[in-house]
């Protein structure tokens, strides 16, 4: 017992980070400001930070501390999910500090290695610090290379050092090996968290509840029982301004490469050892090796893109007019695909990811799609309507799980229809439902990296997406309307094995 | 929203059902029943807090309003609502008049969510023996709020005599903060020095009446194995009860933390400039949220009361309470008579005659 204080019984108290700094590169971004500094507050406020905790901001713009510290108080205050506390935000702002510069600007990363130094005896901070690259991948290399030069990425034995990356880790494999290898050799690999915000979802940490707590589950989870698996990932917004980067992109690596094979590794890992973060990520890491990709490309993986058309009742543009798009590009931004995991486990059952943009609407769900009964002892005529039995674990919006299953019609005659039984996660638990950016970035200043990908499961699921990329490059995608489902060629996908998608 | 005058429990059972059908699909499924026990004019402030934490842990709330234990004749009013003032779910307020009151279980019982826990809020001055109410013997968890009644400090030491795992006070939940602070604060020794912390003794400045800052010492001195007491403090606290704390470790070193009157303590250590933690102060609604996310029962707390009341033997009590019949109308009764009461003087209500069966438990024989 190191501390007397603490009991592992006493779960009122939270786990609190040791006194710390957090450094953001690229402070004056959007991720920053909707996301970080209002996950900080949140933080704060929750008493989840160290007593002795600076916040330090580097980017180009011409500020000082003051400058800094209001923006990010109006960030912070703007976007924060818990109610605001002026107290709160003054005990945190005494520590904010700001730090102009460009990347390549060696006195500036001098002035923030002297900050630190600074803040490790006025603040006490104990030399630990966490530098958060909130900036595009093309400058990772500049950035990295400065904390080599002036030492600060260094972990010893008396302080912590850590690094945290976003998507995209790369453009396909031998790229994500160049920046991983780049990385690791700046932070030693422990020290690398790969935020996957999609992870920090609370129902995606429910699903491991779900599946290694209960008993009810894990009898069914298996290729005897489940007859397809369906990951959806939509969204009902187009590219935004962010065209450049989308047109480079497309929404294979965007989102396929990441989140969807992410959540197909926890949907079909085998039960860790323990539940611990090296334990999960190496049953991950056995999935994503055993994800295998269609021989028959033509039927089983489609591109989309998605043409003018009504949404919400809004006209939507074209993805090819939008503004910074080529008029003859050929960038999906839709990807449907039907994978294998070729496990005792799995082997034999369909897994078809989808993902877009300019869906009818915004949600994310995994729907497990049962085998028949293999004998209905019923006429034929009175089960018409009954489908596959489905487990659906839906993680945005709405975070819960449904089960569908048949259900006799009310009435004299006999006849069994699919009815939904709902548990809505944020009704029985909002509370425990914190913003994911805020769980990551308070698992980062603890140093638990149980939700956050290694790059050889990053590795792992570009091989998955390359061969892919390969066969798309000389193909154009399928258009679609804008509000529509994606393209007649993925539900032909489905269709030539004789399933549908499910309308999430 | 509706009202039902003079009802009964079959009809409020009725009418959530019909909510519920009209209603839509408010509720799914609820993960536990919150019983509150108010007295009217504490009922507002009562419902407030629990429409809060409703809001974060939803949950069927039941408000048991018991009035006028003397009124000749029984009678329940009932308000139903669902998703409505109350938060998100179910939501029943119940002004039970007479020796309804002494049977509130009946009514309450058929409400309870099925299969799922209960925990019971006594908001107000809390009860001498919890398994005299039955509200609180069917509940897992029971909380109670020593800060409400005339004298805390021995409502504190009721609670320790009284106590059953499942027993939790509000003063333990309000210390939550000020504990996480002391927590962290031997955290950062710990981090600095790399190696463990020993506490040798310390002192707790205060208000020695203040619940939660025996509470506090108490559970210092359980931890850190070394008696640490509440010392009157130079100022006034207010509710928080506590002004300083200052703990004496081992190799010749000392922390110590200040309530800096600002809503933040300063956290004084060695080898570190001071640093201000924040302290804010928590409404109702969010200290029975933190009694409602953790059901089972609360060891730390157990030991802190132990220890900040001197009774000792509480980890051996057993967890489930049986109900004794109390009669609050004749709570003068002997402790021990030789005669049995009769029916000359059996009940007053017997001799109104409304029909309220106490059932065979009413008797003065039964009231210890």
């Amino acid at each position: 017992m190191t501390n007397p204080l603490r009991d592992p019984r006493d779960r009122r108290l939270p786990r609190v980070p040791e006194p710390c700094a957090l450094v953001v590169f690229g402070i004056t971004g959007d991720l920053a400001r909707k996301k970080l500094l209002p996950a900080v507050y949140d933080l704060a406020n929750r008493g989840l930070l160290p007593t002795n905790f600076a916040l330090l901001g580097f980017a180009r713009r011409d500020w000082d501390d003051v400058d800094f510290a209001e923006l990010s108080r109006e960030a912070a205050r703007q976007h924060a999910r818990t109610p605001w506390r002026e107290e709160v935000w003054e005990r945190l702002s005494g520590s904010v500090r700001f730090i102009q510069g460009s990347f390549d600007d060696d006195a500036a990363f001098d002035e923030l290695a002297r900050t630190l130094g600074e803040l490790e005896g006025s603040h006490g901070i104990g030399g630990n610090a966490a530098f958060y690259l909130s900036i595009p991948p093309s400058m990772f290399p500049v950035v990295l290379k400065q904390m080599q030069r002036t030492g600060m990425a260094e972990s010893t034995a008396e302080r912590w050092r850590r690094v945290v990356v976003e998507k995209p880790f790369g453009s396909d494999l031998p790229s994500s090996r160049e920046l991983n290898g780049l990385v690791d050799s700046v932070f030693s690999a422990d020290d690398v968290f790969r935020i996957d915000h999609y992870l920090g979802k609370e129902t995606v940490q429910n699903l491991l509840a779900l599946r290694f707590a209960n008993t009810l589950f894990e009898p069914v989870w298996n290729g005897a029982h489940v007859d397809s698996v369906q990951i959806t990932m939509a969204e009902d917004v187009g590219i935004g301004g962010r065209a450049e980067f989308y047109e480079r992109t497309g929404a294979a690596r965007d989102v396929l490469q990441n989140h969807l094979l992410q959540l197909l590794a926890l949907t079909a890992m085998e039960e860790p050892v323990e539940f611990s973060a090296e334990e999960i990520r190496t049953e991950k890491l056995k999935v994503l090796r055993a994800v295998s990709v269609p021989t028959d490309m033509e039927r089983f993986a489609v591109r989309g893109q998605y043409e003018q058309g009504w949404l919400a009742g809004q006209r939507a543009k074209g993805y090819r007019q939008e503004d910074g798009v080529a008029e003859d590009s050929r960038t999906e931004t839709y990807a449907a695909v039907r994978l294998g995991v070729e496990t005792r486990r799995w082997a034999g059952v369909p897994f078809y990811l989808r993902t877009g943009k300019r869906l009818p609407r915004r949600v994310t769900e995994i729907a497990l799609s049962f085998r028949r009964a293999p004998h209905l002892p019923f006429a034929p005529t009175d089960t018409e309507e009954l489908g596959h039995n489905q487990l659906v674990v839906r993680v945005q919006p709405d975070e819960g799980v449904t089960l569908k299953f048949g259900s006799k019609v009310p009435g004299s005659v006999m006849e069994v229809r699919d009815v939904a039984m709902d548990f809505l996660y944020g009704e029985q638990f909002t509370e425990a439902s914190p913003e994911a950016y805020e769980r990551l970035l308070l698992d980062v200043l603890l140093g638990d990296a149980t939700l956050f990908p290694r790059n050889a499961e990053v590795e792992a699921s570009w091989a998955v997406i390359d061969p892919l990329e390969e066969y798309w490059a000389a193909t154009t995608p399928y258009p679609y309307r804008a509000g529509e489902w994606g393209p007649r060629a993925a539900d032909e996908m489905l269709a030539s094995e004789g399933r549908a998608w499910r309308r999430p | 929203m509706s009202t039902l005058w003079d009802a009964n429990g079959s009809a409020i059972v009725k009418e959530l059902a019909a909510q519920r059908r009209t209603g839509g699909a408010v509720m799914s499924g609820v993960a536990l029943t919150l019983v509150v026990v108010a007295d009217e004019d504490q009922v507002a402030e009562a419902e407030a807090a629990a429409a809060a934490a409703a809001e974060v842990h939803p949950c069927r709330l039941l408000v048991v309003v018991r009035r006028q234990v003397e009124a000749p004749a029984p009678r329940l009013d009932a308000e139903v609502l669902v998703g409505g003032r109350l938060g998100p779910g179910e939501a029943v307020v119940m002004r039970m008049y007479g020796r309804l009151g002494l049977h509130a279980e009946s009514v309450v019982l058929p409400l309870l969510a099925a299969d799922a826990p209960v925990v019971t809020w006594f908001h107000g001055a809390p009860p001498d023996h919890l398994d005299r109410d039955a509200l609180g013997v069917i509940a897992n968890r029971r909380v109670t709020d020593s800060l409400m009644a005339p004298d805390h400090v021995a409502a504190l030491h009721r609670r320790a005599e009284d106590f059953a795992p499942g027993d939790t006070d509000l003063a333990w939940t309000r210390s939550t903060f000020w504990r996480s602070a002391l927590a962290s604060t031997l955290d950062a020794v710990v981090g600095r020095r790399g190696g463990p912390v020993r506490v040798l003794g310390g002192q707790l400045l205060g208000d020695p009446e203040n619940p939660t800052a025996q509470l506090v010492a108490g559970w210092l001195s359980a931890r850190c194995g070394c008696s640490i007491t509440v010392e009157p403090g130079q100022r006034s606290t207010g509710t928080k009860g506590i002004e300083t704390v200052v703990l004496t470790l081992d190799q010749d070193e000392e922390v110590r933390l200040t309530d800096d009157r600002k809503g933040g303590a300063v956290i004084s250590q060695p080898y570190r400039p001071d640093a201000t933690v924040a302290l804010p102060k928590r409404s109702l609604g969010e200290l029975i949220g933190e009694e409602m996310k953790r059901l089972d029962s609360d060891e730390p707390y157990r030991e802190a009361l132990e220890a900040a009341t001197g009774v000792t033997g509480l980890a051996q009590r057993s967890p489930v309470r049986e109900h004794h019949w109390f009669d609050p109308m004749r709570p003068t009764a002997p402790p021990a008579p030789t005669v049995p009461a009769d029916s000359r003087d059996d009940d007053e209500v017997a001799q109104t005659g409304t029909g309220d069966d106490d059932g065979g438990d009413d008797e003065p024989g039964a009231a210890e």
